[in-house]
Parts: structure tokens; C-alpha cells; sequence
């Protein structure tokens, strides 16, 4: 290691300044949930310098009145770093990172039911000689198995603080706040360089587990708890495939029942906010910009948040309760069958959320091909962003009855939409594999925690960072868009003796003319063209151009009315699953491409991801549109 | 009489079968493509001679992956890795 000097320089601390300290745990480990109870709202989710793993950074005031700052450290089962979140956090704690200064303490944060594991990490850091407190998570669990903790004696053991925490519980992080204060102030300590974790091999730090193990604890054997139970269901070879199927499309249905209340009382306030000012302002362009162009462009986008919401609830929950670990190991033979890992599965299902989490996600996958395959096809898996075109377009053409009694049929297209995300993107999966030329196997090594129920506060917390998200998109990108399109759509304005309405005459409409030529084999018409251009900086946006074009396009009563009966009347059948076939592929998100664009650091990979699947895009959309021609749709 | 099952490698084990990890081996085909030292990454997770494991259960289809217990923490692993981990059975599951 060659930064050695740099370490020694970090390692000394010019006191006085706010107290640093570091939250460093095993994955699983509740390290999370602890942050969120310490630092409550008052955190900062930010990315570290360079790369694209979250840094989770928070504020908060220790019972005797220290202002204290809290960084939170990826998951790491050591410091010897095999993942890039591994590295990070060794940097961190290393002193390696530039801009982010070594922490002047360590809360090591353990599951109580599982130190045999967990406690390597910490006698690892320990050798780093930073000041340290162990919090001994869990612990409710830990009693209710059975399992006895000596703290006193572990602590004796470790040779530095022990306090019990229940992060998930009301009050469960009290003991932790009041051993901080006991710790503070900081010592100013010399920390060693990370080289003397490695002075003792994993055997020997092994065996000092054991030995301090038989100290503290009982160490009941856990056979046959509640989590071991639960697999046996969850992971049979015929019902665990089943359960997460029934799952999958339960979540599906549900982004759409649950989600029609909501959305109709977005829908209605907006159409009031519309009419309030159609009927107190006078005629104009200022009117025309505010009523079509901001508030139908951003209301009709701004109504799918209860979708996305709904849909991260279940992502957000699959995940904190232990499912999505199962999911992936059910599916390890399945994504094995395209070259992929089981662990590609969780950046995967993000990507049903947005893509951009989904490739930042699949750092964590340790193979680089496997990760670059996993990038690559993020794209395809149906994110939230395709879900407003979808909505608009199933609800607008395909009947809302049920099939074999109870299913929706609108559901039921929804999944097939879906569905034809995921075939095509191991497709593709497949054809990059062989094309790299596939070499050796691949491991997998995937912990299965154990299962615990999916944690409000925390679920909470993460969905409020979503709704600000989307809104935020809402507010910039997406209003930016509205307003450009307004302008392209207006000006110039028609001719006297127009016959076509105004917006055919305008700059929007002289482009999407020019696409149509392009389009036009696969069914497109100039008012889709012209929502397509603002759609490649964001999905979602086409929805909005659409209601542009067609409010601009239509007399008086027409604007009163909804974006749905209006397509519905003007396209045909064959032009509606065209354009839902697009939208499977078409690659219109340019966030995506920009973030692919940074995580494989050039332009080779986005330029191929946007140039597959525009190829792609346009040859389903062609074989939708003929076929369904075909069958008279 | 005390009969001492053969050693075998912990992707052999039958589901709900014990063991003791042994050894783990270093050899060149756990080395993967990316440089990720298969053995020394095994005995971060807890793969570490001495410890207990138990088979939990094995994938569909083809009985890959595994979904092994070691200490009171449960990995996923391939085969293949699994083949890395030399283990002593015991006869009898407690």
C-alpha cells in the first residue's frame, strides 16, 4: 500500500472541531435502522466522491449537548474489501478518502444473534486503534432465542465499551447516546495504517472469536428458529417459485387498485386549479401557458406518484423484511442460465423502481462482466417512469373487465408488459455473455438473514426520500420541459386559413411532422412524434406532451375533458400496443444513459445501451404494429 | 463402536446433514476472473476450519445453489464454491 504517509497525517486530529464518528457493521447487521433512530430526519443521502455508492451522512445532539456528525459506512464482512462497497468503507476508515476525513470514532454496530460472525469485523477494526463503542444490536431477538450476552465481560474482552440496542424500538438506541457522551471528548489518537488488520490472518482473529464467544454467551445452538421455518416453505423447490410469482403479480394488481383513489383526487384538484384560472384570467399567452403548458403538463405526471409510492412500498418492505435475498436465491439458476448471478436479481428489481438506483446498485456485484451485463440490461425492467405511458394507454384501450372471474384484464396486460421487460432483457443478457465470451464460474455467496418485520419508521423514511425524488423531477426537469414544449408548441402560430389546429403549424409540430416520416411504419402519429422529443429526457414526460399536444390541438370543451377518452378516440388499437411496445424498450430516460455513462466510465457503454435498444424498440413497435394490423386491431 | 465418516466436500452434503469445516482450498481455480480470492473471501463470511455448517437447502433445479448454515448465519453458495470447503460430516444431525 503506497499511502501509507497519508494515513499517519490522517490519523492526527486538531481538536477542537465536531466530533466524527462512524457507523461500521456488518451487512444486515441493522446498522440502518440505527442510523435512522440517531439521526431521525436530519441526514443528507449524497454519493461519495467519484463513485456511485450512497453516503449516508446525518446530525445529531448527544444527551449532554455535543453536536455529533454520523457517517454511515456500507455493509462490510471485512475490511480486506472484495466489493466496491467494501472499499469504501475501508478507505473511510483507512483515512484513505479524500474529502472525507478519517473518523475520530468507530461505533461498530453488531447483530446480537449472530457475533460469531459479526465480532471478526470488529477485533479487525479494533487493530486500527481508532476509539471505539460496540453496539450490540438486536438484542430483543437474541433474548427471545435464548441466547445470554455477559456485556460486561464482552467488553472486558474487546477492551471497549458494549451498549444494547434495539434499533427497530421506540427509546432502543437511549444506552448508545449516553456511552457516547461518556466517550467524549475524543482522545487525539495516532491511528495505525490499515495494514495491521492484515498483521493476523482470519484463522487466528477466528479463533480469538470462539475463545471470547465461550466467555460471554451461551451460545445455544440455533437450530429450527422461526427463520429456518419460514424457509422451508419460502425456498421449497414447488412452492418458494410459486410464492414469489403470486407475489410479484399481486404487487402489480395492487400499484393499480390501490392507487385509483388517490390518483382521481390528483386528477380533480388539478382539473379545479385549471378551471379556477381558465375562468379568472384573461385570454392569452400567459393563460395558454400556465392552464395547458405547466399545470395540464405537470398534473398529468404528478398523478402517477401514488403508483411509484405504492410500488416502493413493496420493494422497500421485500427488502427490509429478508425476502429479496430468497427471491435471488430462487432465481440463481434461472439468471445462471443467462450468465448472470443471483445477485444481479436485486439490482434488477430497483430497476423496476428506476434504473438509475438499479446500475448503481449492481456495484455489488463483485464480477465486472457480470456487473456491466447486469447495467446493460437495468434499462429494460419496466421502471416506475414507463408506468404513467403505460396507465394512460391500458386504461384508454383495453377494457376494464375480468378475465376467469377475478383477475383485471388491465392488470393482466400490465404483467404481460412486464413480463416481456424481463424475457427480453435476458435476452440480451444472454447474447452480451456470449459475446464476452463467457470464462470460468461465477460465485455467489449471498447472505440469507434472518427474517424480521419490515420496520415503519425506517419504510417511512425511505418512501418520503422517493415522493422527494419524483417531486423534485417534477418541479425541474419535468417543468422545464413543459414550458420548452409549451413554446415549441406555440410559436409560430397558425395561419389565417388554417384547417389543422395551431400546433400543426408550430416548431413542435414541423419536427414531429419530420419524425412521422420515420415513425410512420409503426404507427405513430405526428402528435406522438412530438411528445416523443421532450420523452427522451425523461419517460414520464411524454405523458405530459401528450396532454400538451392534445389540449393545444382541440377547441374549448375538449381541454375540460381528460387525455384518456381523447386518445382512445383518436388512435387506433394497432397504434396503442405500438406504442406500448416502444416503450418496453425505447432507451428515453437520459439520466440513465448519463449515470450508465459515469459507472463505466466512458461513452462506448451508453452509446451501445442507447443504440440496442432503439434497434430493439423499433422492431418490436414494427412487429406489434403489423401483426396487430394483421388481426384487424 | 465409533465410525468416522469419510471427509468430504461441503457440496456433497445431503439437506439437514452436519459438518465441521476442515479446510479450505486455496487452489487456482478459486481465483476468479476479477482477482476476488474465493478461499479467503469464504472464511470472511465465517467458512473458517473449526466452525460448524449445516445444509438448509439446495436450489431448483439441479440442487444449485446451496443455502448453507454456518454459525447462526446463513450464505447462498454455488456448487462450485461449495466444492472449495473440505468438511467432516457428523452421523448423526444433533
Amino acid at each position: 500500500m503506497g499511502a501509507v504517509e497519508t494515513i499517519v497525517d490522517a490519523g492526527v486530529h486538531k481538536p477542537p472541531h465536531q466530533p466524527q464518528i462512524a457507523l461500521l457493521g456488518n451487512p444486515n447487521c441493522g446498522k440502518t435502522a440505527l442510523f435512522n433512530r440517531l439521526t431521525g430526519a436530519r441526514q443528507k443521502v449524497a454519493n461519495y466522491a467519484g463513485v456511485t455508492i450512497e453516503r449516508k451522512e446525518g446530525h445529531f445532539t448527544s444527551p449532554a449537548g455535543t453536536p455529533v456528525r454520523l457517517l454511515d459506512l456500507p455493509g462490510a464482512y471485512s475490511l480486506s474489501a472484495t466489493t466496491p462497497d467494501e472499499a469504501i468503507t475501508r478507505d473511510v476508515v483507512g483515512g484513505l478518502r479524500r474529502g472525507d476525513p478519517r473518523p475520530d470514532a468507530i461505533i461498530c454496530v453488531v447483530d446480537a444473534t449472530n457475533l460469531r460472525l459479526n465480532l471478526r469485523l470488529v477485533l479487525e477494526v479494533k487493530r486500527l486503534g481508532l476509539p471505539m463503542l460496540l453496539a450490540l444490536n438486536m438484542t430483543d431477538v437474541a433474548r427471545k432465542r435464548g441466547m445470554l450476552i455477559d456485556t460486561a465481560r464482552l467488553s472486558q474482552e474487546l477492551g471497549m465499551p458494549v451498549v444494547e440496542t434495539v434499533a427497530v424500538q421506540h427509546d432502543g438506541e437511549k444506552a448508545l447516546l449516553n456511552a457516547i457522551d461518556a466517550m467524549l471528548p475524543l482522545p487525539v489518537v495516532e491511528a495505525k495504517p490499515l495494514a495491521a488488520i492484515d498483521a493476523v490472518s482470519v484463522e487466528e482473529t477466528q479463533r480469538e472469536v470462539r475463545r471470547i464467544l465461550a466467555a460471554v454467551s451461551n451460545d445455544s445452538s440455533d437450530t429450527g428458529n422461526l427463520t429456518e421455518k419460514i424457509d422451508d416453505v419460502v425456498l421449497h423447490p414447488v412452492f418458494g417459485p410459486l410464492i414469489l410469482a403470486v407475489l410479484m403479480f399481486l404487487i402489480f394488481q395492487a400499484v393499480f387498485a390501490w392507487a385509483a383513489t388517490p390518483m382521481e383526487m390528483i386528477t380533480d384538484g388539478v382539473g379545479h386549479l385549471g378551471a379556477l384560472l381558465t375562468a379568472n384570467m384573461p385570454d392569452g399567452h400567459l393563460k395558454s401557458l400556465l392552464v395547458e403548458g405547466i399545470i395540464g403538463g405537470v398534473g398529468s405526471v404528478l398523478v402517477f406518484l401514488p403508483q411509484i409510492l405504492i410500488l416502493f412500498f413493496f420493494i422497500l418492505s421485500l427488502e427490509d423484511c429478508g425476502y429479496l435475498p430468497r427471491a435471488a436465491f430462487l432465481l440463481d439458476r434461472l439468471m445462471g442460465g443467462v450468465g448472470l448471478s443471483g445477485r444481479a436479481f436485486i439490482p434488477l428489481l430497483s430497476s423496476f423502481a428506476c434504473a438509475i438506483p438499479g446500475v448503481m446498485a449492481a456495484r455489488t456485484i463483485q464480477n465486472p462482466r457480470d456487473r456491466l451485463v447486469t447495467i446493460m440490461i437495468a434499462p429494460l425492467m419496466t421502471c416506475s417512469a414507463r408506468l404513467p405511458v403505460y396507465a394512460l394507454i391500458i386504461a384508454a384501450f383495453i377494457p376494464q373487465r375480468q378475465v376467469w372471474g377475478y383477475l383485471s384484464l388491465q392488470g393482466l396486460v400490465l404483467f404481460v408488459l412486464y413480463f416481456a421487460g424481463i424475457i427480453s432483457a435476458m435476452a440480451v443478457a444472454w447474447v452480451m455473455k456470449r459475446g464476452m465470451g463467457v470464462r470460468g464460474n461465477q460465485p455467489l455467496m449471498l447472505e440469507l438473514p434472518a427474517y424480521h418485520w419490515p420496520h415503519l419508521r425506517n419504510l417511512a423514511v425511505s418512501l418520503w426520500e422517493r415522493a422527494k425524488i419524483f417531486l423534485t423531477r417534477v418541479g425541474t426537469i419535468i417543468l422545464s420541459l413543459m414550458i420548452i414544449l409549451w413554446f415549441l408548441s406555440t410559436f409560430p402560430g397558425a395561419p389565417d386559413n388554417a384547417i389543422h389546429p395551431p400546433i400543426y403549424y408550430s416548431l413542435a409540430g414541423i419536427l414531429g411532422r419530420g419524425l412521422e416520416v420515420i415513425f410512420a411504419p409503426i404507427g405513430f402519429n405526428w402528435q406522438i412524434c412530438i411528445a416523443l422529443v421532450p420523452g427522451m429526457a425523461a419517460r414520464e414526460v411524454a405523458v405530459g406532451a401528450l396532454g400538451t399536444v392534445y389540449a393545444l390541438s382541440q377547441t374549448g370543451d375538449a381541454l375540460a375533458t381528460t387525455l384518456e377518452p381523447l386518445i382512445a378516440h383518436s388512435w387506433s388499437m394497432a397504434t396503442a400496443l405500438s406504442l406500448l411496445a416502444w416503450y418496453v424498450f425505447a432507451p428515453q430516460c437520459l439520466s440513465t444513459l448519463s449515470v450508465v455513462k459515469r459507472e463505466t466510465g466512458g461513452w462506448r457503454y451508453p452509446l451501445l445501451m442507447a443504440g440496442y435498444m432503439f434497434a430493439l424498440a423499433y422492431a418490436a413497435s414494427f412487429i406489434t404494429y403489423r401483426v396487430a394490423l394483421m388481426l384487424g386491431a | 463402536m465409533t465410525l468416522v465418516p469419510p471427509l468430504m466436500t461441503l457440496d456433497a452434503l445431503a439437506v439437514g446433514q452436519s459438518g465441521t469445516v476442515l479446510h479450505i482450498t486455496p487452489h487456482t481455480a478459486g481465483q476468479t476472473e476479477d482477482g476476488v480470492d474465493l478461499a479467503r473471501r469464504l472464511m470472511e463470511l465465517g467458512f473458517v476450519p473449526g466452525e460448524r455448517i449445516r445444509m438448509l437447502k439446495r436450489g431448483i433445479p439441479g440442487g444449485d445453489p446451496l443455502a448453507i448454515k454456518v454459525g447462526n448465519a446463513t450464505f447462498a453458495l454455488r456448487r462450485f464454491e461449495a466444492a472449495l470447503i473440505t468438511i467432516q460430516p457428523l452421523l448423526q444431525p444433533e
